[in-house]
């Protein structure tokens, strides 16, 4: 072969290959797969020691949801049959949830099938499944991962989820029922994982409940399988049920005169989430005179500071009665 | 494929796409005018949208109460300039907008106006402290001067492979997304209480759409914003801050209410 030849040869492969680079099919756009650490860099005190009761800030609940949360009584989840009831999908995300991911290939095309999630709270590995499958009838049975479908739309992995079992949105009792639906958009920035969560549910909310978390891969990570295995922690009757009849909570003032908030405010609701409802609250709050609980959030389990030393602030906090237990 | 972002390593032999979808985007066909980053834009930010505060809410619609830091990575310097936050004393110094530079200001609960300044700047104004960011894009080299609230940011778009065919085109759906860096801060706060950020803090944000098709009745094609945001600052925190934040669409400009910087609220 002489020079010109070998020189037609390769540029031959490179016209093919940069053809190939841009007519690439979209099944995988991005490799989501490894390690990925939660970063709890917002409400950390909501999604790691967990929440408040009566803390419904936030959240467009209507007034079945209030009430139903309002019953709530912590020690709940003592019982064994509800110890190790798996976070269900519309707030896995949002709990403690490092994650493995990993695809499933078709046998024969070497395409994802599906991608698996691993690692959100009671192994409710979720399976999204890539092969245009559509979603079951109504009529089949529900699961705390729910059942899901994905598609890519450029970069972006946008993941549905239908047949959910009823639930929570936060780990005080704020419920969510089994029409819940959840629509998920998975972008990857380099190193950065960022999910969009979108629950509706027609039972409980009043409008779309968006918010979004963030991941970094993390070559490390130590895996938290939350093995669980149900034993009796308390004594009860047969048959008993922790709970609060209407209007006999305790605790549904606490967080209200904990951070000198209106009441209003803390029982959540879609008002309460846009700019217009900060203006209301201009004249009604006025901030505590000091921090009292969970004032250096995360940081102070790290340990000292190795550079500046250790944080003050974490000799400030202080367990505030009624606190929610975390499951 | 792990997309490969133009600050990453290559693995040797690889073909840059980035690369390749930038002859794409900007080969400019005889008798053409040249792609300019607004024309060639994949995905539409312009307009009015609205932020939906779903988290941290108790840090962002109230002023927290001194001291109170959860959720961000502060160091012990952080930790002592924050205990003596003082607003009386930033007012007297004429410094309220402290809480309204760029690492803070797409927390302040409000109204964000993006439009294109010219084919290759976005602005973003905010109705909350009434400031204005400049997205600059291609070449753009930051004028001498003091750093600023809203410091120099350099912007570019982030083009899946998938929409390297339909580059240029008018045809198909448009994906990608921003990538905002920003440096050259006036030193600020991360959070209304003081909590602090230095001069040397580079603060890195991507912008994404997405459209709800799963939603029902009104809310369905609902488009939402997303933006990731990394905040590094090697005076005053133990690692990168990483949060995100919503915004939903909305029709017109309205609901849009300027108000100025405030030190309290």
């Amino acid at each position: 072969m002489n020079y010109k030849t070998a020189r037609f040869q390769v540029a031959r492969v490179l016209l093919i290959s940069i053809g190939l680079s841009i007519a690439a099919p979209a099944w995988a756009e991005v490799d989501l797969s490894g390690e990925w650490a939660d970063k709890y860099h917002e409400d950390w005190p909501e999604r790691l020691p967990g929440p408040d009761i009566g803390d419904y800030i936030g959240l467009p609940l209507n007034a079945s949801a209030r009430s139903k949360a309002d019953s709530w009584e912590s020690s709940v989840q003592t019982l064994p049959e509800r110890q190790c009831i798996p976070h269900p999908r519309p707030y896995s995300l949002r709990g403690p949830a490092d994650l493995h991911i990993w695809p499933e290939p078709d046998p024969v095309t070497g395409r994802p099938l599906a991608w698996k999630i691993f690692g959100t709270f009671g192994r409710a590995t979720q399976t999204i499944w890539m092969d245009g499958r559509p979603h079951p009838s109504k009529y089949a049975p529900h699961t705390f991962a729910g059942f899901s479908t994905g598609i890519w739309e450029g970069d972006m992995l946008t993941i549905y989820t239908t047949h959910i079992k009823m639930g929570y949105l936060r780990r005080n009792g704020v419920p969510s029922s089994d029409q819940a639906t959840v629509t998920e958009h998975w972008v990857r920035h380099g190193d950065i994982l960022t999910v969009t969560t979108v629950v509706e549910d027609p039972v409980y909310l009043t409008e779309p409940l968006v918010h979004s978390d963030n991941w970094r891969l993390d070559l490390h990570l130590q895996r938290f399988a939350t093995p669980c295995e149900p034993v009796v922690e308390v004594a009860r009757k047969p048959g008993a049920v922790p709970h609060y009849l209407p209007g006999t909570n305790p605790f549904l003032n606490e967080v209200s005169t904990t951070y000198n908030l209106p009441l209003e405010a803390v029982r959540g609701g879609a008002e309460t989430m846009y700019p217009e409802y900060r203006k209301k609250l201009k004249d009604k709050y006025v901030a505590p005179a000091k921090c009292i609980r969970y004032c250096c959030g995360w940081i102070n389990l790290l340990g000292p500071d190795s550079v500046t030393g250790k944080l003050e602030c974490d000799g400030s906090e202080a367990k505030a009665p009624g606190e929610a237990k975390a499951p | 494929m792990k997309r490969l972002l133009l600050t990453e390593p290559r693995p040797s032999g690889s073909v840059p796409r980035l690369c390749l979808v930038a002859l794409a985007v900007t080969s400019v066909a005889p008798g053409q005018p040249a792609a300019t980053p607004k024309s060639s834009a994949l995905i539409d930010l312009t307009g009015y949208w609205v932020s939906v505060v779903s988290e941290d809410w108790r840090w962002r619609m109230v002023t927290p109460a001194k001291g109170d830091y959860a959720s961000i990575p502060i160091n012990l310097a952080a930790e002592k300039l924050a205990d003596a936050w003082d607003p009386a004393k930033d007012e007297a110094a004429g410094e309220q907008c402290r809480s309204y530079g760029a690492p803070a200001i797409m927390r302040v609960p409000g109204r964000i106006h993006i439009t294109w300044r010219d084919d290759r700047t976005l602005q973003v104004d905010t109705d909350a402290g009434r400031q204005t960011r400049l997205f600059h894009f291609d070449d753009w080299k930051a004028p001498a001067g003091p750093p600023a609230w809203q410091g120099d940011s350099m912007a570019q778009w982030e083009i899946p492979r998938a929409a390297t065919a339909a580059a240029g085109s008018e045809a198909g759906p448009k994906f990608g997304d921003l990538k905002v860096v920003t440096t050259h801060l006036r030193p600020g706060y991360l959070r209304k209480n003081g909590v602090p950020y230095s001069g040397q803090t580079i603060l890195t944000e991507y912008w994404d759409i997405s459209t709800e098709r799963y939603l029902s009745g009104t809310h369905k094609n609902e488009q939402w914003l997303t933006i990731t945001t990394v905040v590094h600052d090697p005076v005053y925190l133990q690692q990168e801050w990483i949060t995100s934040l919503n915004f939903k669409k909305e029709s017109d400009g309205s609901k849009w209410d300027p108000e100025p910087c405030s030190s309290r609220w």
